[in-house]
């Protein structure tokens, strides 16, 4: 044990890295564990790489603090390119288009993320608005990539469909990993001391640009290679679903519900999105947009760190409880 | 050459409304430091109450201003007194007050396609598609109004800031808020209105737009990425320079018609939004906001 211990670094709780490798597993064997009808099984696949979205969101809206209202916009790209490809250079395994998608996706956010990230206050969220919609705008018109409105259809295939559970699973396992990593090393450090006061982070040595950017990059390929796996998921993508300010507002929604810059936060966030969504869509479908709406009035006002701060806070009364017993 | 006169007409006439749009925003991200996003569901809310008004009662759009304005005006407050005073003042409600108010336009736009459904709608007046000659070229009579009637608006609202009471206190809260309380000026109280009069600008604004395009419950979020474009553009605080900056937003999206395709127009505005941040984040008129 102590040999272990050593060769970890100190950052690295055991507990965490038990539960983590525990929860990977259970869900590896589940569906072999159990008959999971095919809806639940495609549903799950979905949410692990929503998930994986919205912890990648929280990176850049929670640990750096730079709220972002167009990451459809690298939802999008890296799923056009991985459909491009896929359909184009039909030799290559699908897991590198996904890759390719995320590369590009993620410089893509460098490109124009680079310069907006030096602002201060509101500007880099009022400019992922914009980015957003044009980007949009520009990919639904550029109809030789995209296909346009009528979008792009991919080969369906059932066993990969099948087996993107694993894939998905395993995509999330690495960015719920980078997600820890990039709270508790000394990068992490590093973000939150930009996050608290950008000047004093330059002033103690804190690569300022250099931390902004590589983050925006990462959680740019991120949501990339999602993007690339939804186009693989559905085998149909077309620019106003892939780019639409809905998705992007789903993104905000699920690390907000969940708490904005806490590590695992997103997780729980996706999952009652998830199931909140197909809840709403399937009994108010008139009602959803307004409930988020609701949603974000009331976690904003009443509890900002979301359903992380309110289990915190139910544990941290427990504990006084069963201490004044 | 008449070509170029005739779009550069359209342009001035359409940078009124424009402006009348970016100030309300440009007022409240001045005094209490606070994106509102929710300006671009007022604008909406707007058109759908003129709309609603001419279509039930046969008001007259342009007679039903200053009702639309007192509502809006009213629910900025209420606005202000349910919602945004809880919000933690200064960089640490940023956020909080982007994703809050951002909720409040997801509840309006929701209400919008309950009400109404998400078919666009015109507020179709007899004189709508009436035009005059203007220096020999010809405008639409409707455009002409509503420029006339924002720069009414613009003129009142500059001569309650720089010529009333209240407008001196407005302006001295954005200055410095701690010391108007220590001069007695009811800070709160100031926010309020000043919240209230923004929410009204975007009610106005909106109504005018619903006199010269289609809308539907999304009308406003475009809007409000040009009022983006103009208040970052003509710098905060500065009613010349956003006068300025709406003339030069719609001049751009007007010629850009000549030198590509009329799709892509759109885009315009929010490339320049990005160009513009990047390049003048400070804007050409005011002060240097950033850091």
């Amino acid at each position: 044990m102590n040999a272990i211990r050593r060769w970890m670094p100190e950052w690295l709780s055991p507990t965490a890295l038990g539960l983590f490798a525990g929860a990977v597993a259970a869900l590896h064997f589940l569906p072999r564990a159990v008959e999971l009808s095919p809806y639940d099984h495609n549903q799950i696949t979905l949410a692990f790489v929503f998930i994986a979205a919205a912890l990648a969101w929280n990176w850049l809206g929670g640990f750096v603090g730079q709220v972002s209202f167009g990451h459809s916009a690298m939802f999008g790209v890296g799923g056009f390119v991985a459909a491009r490809l896929i359909l184009t250079a039909t030799a290559l395994p699908f897991w590198l288009t996904w890759l390719a998608g995320g590369a590009i996706a993620g410089l893509y956010a460098l490109a124009w993320g680079h310069p907006t990230l030096r602002l201060r206050g509101p500007y880099f969220s009022i400019a992922t608005i914009g980015v957003g919609e044009a980007t949009r705008l520009l990919l639904t018109y550029w109809t030789q990539f995209t296909g346009g409105v009528s979008g792009l259809m991919l080969p369906i295939n059932p066993d990969l469909k099948y087996s993107l559970y694993w894939y998905g699973l395993y995509f999330l396992a690495l960015v719920a990993a980078a997600s820890y990593v990039l709270r508790h090393s000394r990068l992490g450090l590093g973000l939150l001391a930009i996050k608290s006061d950008v000047d004093a982070a330059a002033d103690v040595g804190v690569g300022v640009v250099f931390c902004q950017d590589l983050v925006l990059f990462l959680s740019g390929a991120v949501l990339g290679v999602a993007g690339g796996f939804y186009a693989s998921y559905f085998s149909f993508i077309e620019p106003n679903d892939m780019f639409g300010f809905d998705r992007s507002i789903s993104f905000v929604l699920m690390a907000v519900i969940g708490g904005v810059g806490t590590v695992f936060g997103p997780v729980l966030g996706a999952i009652v999105f998830v199931l909140l969504r197909q809840f709403l869509i399937a009994s108010y479908p008139q009602l959803y947009l307004g409930l988020y709406g609701v949603l974000l009035i009331v976690v904003v006002l009443f509890e900002p760190l979301g359903l992380s701060g309110l289990i915190f806070r139910l544990t941290r009364r427990l504990r006084t409880l069963r201490a004044a017993r | 050459m008449a070509r170029g006169l005739d779009l550069l007409l359209s342009a001035v006439l359409l940078a009124g409304l424009y402006a009348t749009m970016a100030y309300g925003l440009g007022l409240i991200y001045g005094v209490l430091r606070i994106v509102n996003l929710n300006h671009g569901g007022m604008i909406m809310a707007g058109a759908y109450m003129g709309w609603l008004l001419h279509s039930r009662l046969g008001i007259d759009p342009y007679l039903s201003l200053p009702l639309v304005a007192a509502v809006s005006f009213g629910f900025g407050v209420l606005l202000y007194r349910t919602l945004v005073m809880h919000l933690p003042r200064g960089a640490a409600g940023g956020v909080q007050s982007l994703l809050l108010l951002f909720g409040v336009w997801l509840v309006l736009r929701n209400a919008a396609y309950l009400m109404f459904t998400g078919n666009d709608q015109v507020i179709q007046t007899e004189y709508a598609n009436k035009a005059v000659m203007v220096l020999g070229t010809s405008q639409s009579l409707n455009r002409l109004v509503v420029f006339g009637i924002a720069a009414v608006t613009l003129l009142g609202l500059h001569l309650l800031l720089t010529r009333t009471y209240v407008g001196k206190a407005i302006r001295a809260v954005a200055q410095n808020a701690d010391s108007c309380t220590l001069v007695g000026i009811h800070v709160e109280r100031i926010y309020m209105l000043t919240f209230g009069i923004g929410t009204a600008l975007a009610g106005i604004a909106g109504l005018l737009g619903g006199t010269i395009f289609a809308f539907n419950p999304t009308f406003g979020a475009v809007e409000l990425l040009k009022c983006f474009v103009i208040v970052v553009l003509g710098g905060l605080g500065s009613a010349l320079g956003t006068a300025a900056a709406a003339l030069v937003l719609a001049a751009v999206e007007v010629f850009a018609i000549l030198l590509i395709p009329a799709y892509l127009t759109a885009a315009v505005g929010f490339v320049l939004l990005v160009l513009v941040l990047i390049f003048r984040p400070g804007g050409f008129f005011g002060q240097r906001v950033l850091g």
